[in-house]
């Protein structure tokens, strides 16, 4: 192994240093004349200038981040979690099962990404029973299939209500203009990794677009696992076997006529958990999770004469979670036998929503929503398989209702007032208003500076509220309270002529009545707890640039401060300092690109209090295009220089530290016809 | 997962190496965003009909003016001693907005967002395609919007605009633009 180690650093290294040496010379600047090429062959060209840098997220009421499809494909990103990683401020965390983004220093332990709003299309991801954003290889879209992603960090309860606590992740997919055909996509990757996807699109008339997606993927994961919590003879010595498996497939349609869109998406997946989590038995490959999720969403759009706009959505949501967690103490008349304790969980709702704009004038500009959320199902339930024994079942229906207004008033050219204030009503604890206020000055057309407060809050969910298993270790806690967060923030944005753009942002959070894993010390039980106030603050600095060459880049660094305002203690899995570096170097005119990430994240402290060492990862995906017509080819490689480094377990985990893959790699082909 | 691990640095260097015999093939890389779009609006001149009578007759000049901040800088350059149906394209940038009527193509840089409202409305009824690049310019009237898709270059127009003001799109500028609707 130690050879092919040394050699594969030494290809990678002399590639990075000679695709530097020969990138400037084979990229050239095209600006000459191009009015003789055709339309079509203008629409097919590929261009670099300021404009990328979208003038709407310089005008938002927020710190936004942008990332294309082809930064996904030149970037060699598998999931959302992937390309988060590579975002200013963010962290993910992977106990082998989920992926957990963490924000600005949050990353709550058994916390399943509930205080981040999900949506693919502006259509809610996160389910009705444990809120969960699935980012990993649970996300029920193709990365394929991605058009951009926005970030937008900070409180978005103001429009979006519940999970809008610390950013808001859109996926926008593909229309159907981009997608012309048929287009086919297999990958092959480390630990018996096998992909494919199918993407047709076709647009039928102006008014007509159609497409279908579909993908598969089949991982055998890491064949052995070693867990130094079970190193014991009577655990495999530690070591986890064919336990990391992880399944999936997904379709996805968007049918687009006049001003209606209509989608869906159907997918699942199958994890095996390798860590023995809730007492489980280790090294037992039936210990698994399935999540399957489908939606459909019908959106609307019209504008009438007198310029106000409607946009109306009706949306079906479906979401089923299936645990098997295998024990072997369940029956105390036979010790050994290991029985299937079976976790479910199913999810129902519907809901419909109509926002009104009007522009009441060239600077005045105000929208009012109306939202209504039915959670016919939420059930969860759990019971030993065979012989079968009820350890808990609970079914619920809530409704949501909820009330926006949003406010945008251009007071002059260079500075723009922008407020929202929501209120949402809940059965279980009443009411709870939002409000944002933003003041966004632009002294000159290269320079903004967005001055923010906002308020956000996330309502405990169904499986914090009432999940009640104490055989298995957890009890329920219905009198949770929403938890409320308010931030202040400074923004300050500048364009350095068309190369670069920088900005500097400094925030205060200040999180009242956290809710957070914890156990019980009388009985020993897990539950959730109204638990922490919290302040943080931290201050992050960026610099993008982009070169008519096709040569682009990026270089964050985000400071932050945690602190647990009642033990005057720092959060825990809560890295103070967050470094990364994007560059995408085109080595061959439009056709070859390297793609290069450096990661840095600063030690965390654990739950037992130790801490997890700092992480320094590598990625580099030599993407190409068109060498062979309509084929485009990637290989990357991950955590290229093999670094060991481990991400701070949960309240269930008995590892203090989970550790996270070495050197991976894969290799993916794309085909267009 | 040793020798498929190799296989792919294997593959990843075979694919380096061959950088040499690609080169001679190779295309030239990324184009600059206003180069791209100068063409365009070539392309549009081309692809619309102005009613005759804005004309002063048979050779006078397509005039092209840009208003506010100019996002071109020289790659307007090469469209000055190009042609349209017998016409030289004659390019001027300007200020005020009191004779936006004389021209032909009226390209509203996005330095003059928030006057879009009296820029559309100096031009009322006079036969001018509007060409811009901000989001909701078709919604506010305009007739041509450029915009980014990824890293190429699209176009929206609405056409109930152009009826307006008199301009005939062509139907394979049509096909190949994002249509929006207006209501009537």
């Amino acid at each position: 192994m130690l050879t092919i180690n040394r050699a594969c650093r030494a290809a990678i290294l002399a590639l990075i240093i000679i695709a530097g040496l020969s990138a400037p010379s084979y990229a050239r600047e095209n600006t000459g004349d191009l009015t003789s090429l055709s339309l079509e062959a203008l629409m097919d060209l590929p261009v670099y200038g300021a404009s990328r840098f979208e003038q709407k997220a310089s005008e938002a009421p927020s710190s936004v981040s942008i990332v294309t499809s082809d930064e996904i494909k030149k970037y060699g990103y598998r999931t959302i979690a992937d390309i988060l990683r590579s975002i200013r401020g963010f962290y993910v965390t992977y106990d082998r099962n989920y992926n957990y983004i963490g924000v600005r220093g949050f990353n709550r332990p058994g916390d399943y990404n509930t205080r981040i709003l999900l949506l693919v299309d502006g259509h809610r991801m996160n389910d009705n029973l444990f809120n969960q954003a699935s980012v990993g290889t649970d996300f029920p879209l193709d990365v394929d299939l991605i058009g951009r992603i926005e970030i937008i960090r900070g409180p978005g309860s103001s429009l979006y209500g519940d999970n809008a606590f610390f950013a808001i992740i859109n996926i926008v997919t593909r229309g159907g203009s981009d997608l012309k055909g048929l287009e086919i996509s297999g990958s092959l990757a480390s630990h018996d990794t096998h992909s494919g996807g199918l993407n047709w699109g076709k647009r039928f008339s102006d008014d007509l677009n159609l497409i279908l997606s579909s993908s598969v993927m089949d991982s055998k994961g890491r064949k052995r696992l070693f867990f130094q919590e079970f190193k014991d003879p009577a655990f495999n010595n530690g070591v986890a076997e064919d336990s990391d498996y992880d399944r999936s497939y997904s379709f996805f349609a968007k049918l687009s006529f006049n001003e209606i869109t209509i989608e869906g998406a159907y997918a699942s997946r199958k994890k095996g958990i390798p860590t023995a989590p809730f007492g489980t038995v280790f090294n037992e490959p039936g210990n698994q999770t399935t999540d399957i999720r489908g939606f459909m969403d019908l959106k609307f759009r019209h504008t009438f004469e007198n310029r106000l706009e409607a946009a109306a959505r009706v949306y079906y949501d479906y979401y089923n979670y299936h645990g098997d967690y295998v024990y072997d103490f369940a029956d105390p008349l036979n010790p050994l036998q290991r029985l299937i304790n079976k976790d479910i969980g199913e999810g129902r709702w519907w809901g419909g929503e109509v926002l009104l704009t009007r522009n009441l004038s060239e600077r005045h500009r105000i929208s009012a929503g109306i939202e209504l959320r039915n959670n016919e199902k939420q059930l969860q339930h759990t019971y030993y398989e065979s012989p079968y024994l009820n350890i808990f079942e609970d079914n619920r229906h809530s409704t949501i209702w909820s009330l926006y207004l949003q406010d945008e008033f251009h007071v002059s050219d260079k500075l723009i007032l922008n407020g929202g204030v929501r209120y949402d009503h809940y059965k279980t604890f009443g009411g709870t208003t939002n409000p944002r206020l933003a003041m966004i000055y632009n002294p000159h057309a290269n320079m903004t500076f967005k001055l923010l407060y906002g308020e956000a809050f996330r309502a405990p969910n169904a499986y914090e509220l009432y999940y009640d298993a104490v055989e298995i270790g957890q009890k329920s806690n219905p009198g949770l309270k929403p938890e409320k967060i308010r931030t202040y923030e400074l923004v300050y944005e500048q364009y350095h002529g068309k190369q670069f753009r920088s900005s500097v942002t400094g925030f205060i959070y200040k999180i009242d009545n956290l809710i957070s894993q914890t156990i019980d010390s009388s009985d020993g039980l897990l539950f959730f707890e109204n638990k922490e106030d919290v302040k943080a603050r931290g201050v992050e600095f960026e610099l993008e640039g982009q070169w008519t060459s096709g040569l682009r880049g990026k270089i964050s660094y985000a400071f932050v401060k945690t602190e647990d305002l009642q033990t005057g203690e720092e959060m825990s899995n809560s890295p103070r300092h967050l470094a990364k570096l994007n560059i995408l170097l085109p080595l061959l005119g439009d056709k070859i690109f390297l793609g290069l990430e450096e990661q840095y994240g600063s030690r965390r402290k654990t739950l037992s209090g130790d801490d997890a060492k700092a992480i320094y990862v590598t990625n580099v995906t030599l993407f190409a295009k068109n060498i062979i017509k309509s084929l485009e080819v990637s290989g990357s490689i991950y955590n290229l220089f093999d670094y060991t480094y481990g991400d701070p377990g949960a309240e269930e985990h008995l590892q203090d530290i989970i550790e996270q893959d070495g050197r991976s790699f894969r290799l993916k082909l794309a085909y267009a016809f | 997962m040793k020798t498929a691990a190799s296989g792919i640095v294997s593959a990843i260097l075979a694919l380096f190496l061959s950088f040499p015999a690609i080169r001679a093939y190779a295309e030239p890389g990324p184009f600059d965003e206003y180069a791209v779009k100068a063409a365009f609006l070539y392309n549009f001149a081309k692809f619309v009909e102005w009613p005759p009578s804005s004309f002063k007759d048979s050779h006078a000049q397509l005039i092209i003016y840009i208003i506010g901040i100019d996002p071109f800088g020289d790659k307007l350059d090469v469209l000055a001693d190009k042609t349209v149906s017998g016409r030289k394209l004659l390019i001027r940038r300007v200020a005020a907005y009191d004779d936006l009527g004389k021209c032909h193509i009226l390209f509203i840089s996005r330095s003059e967002k928030d006057q879009l409202g009296n820029i559309l409305k100096a031009i009322k009824n006079r036969n001018v395609l509007t060409v811009s690049e901000l989001n909701n310019f078709c919604s506010s009237g305009g007739i041509i919007n450029l915009f980014l898709e990824g890293d190429r270059v699209r176009f929206e127009i609405n056409q109930r605009a152009a009826e307006r003001a008199g301009l005939k799109i062509s139907s394979h500028l049509l096909n190949l633009a994002k249509v929006y609707r207006e209501e009537k």
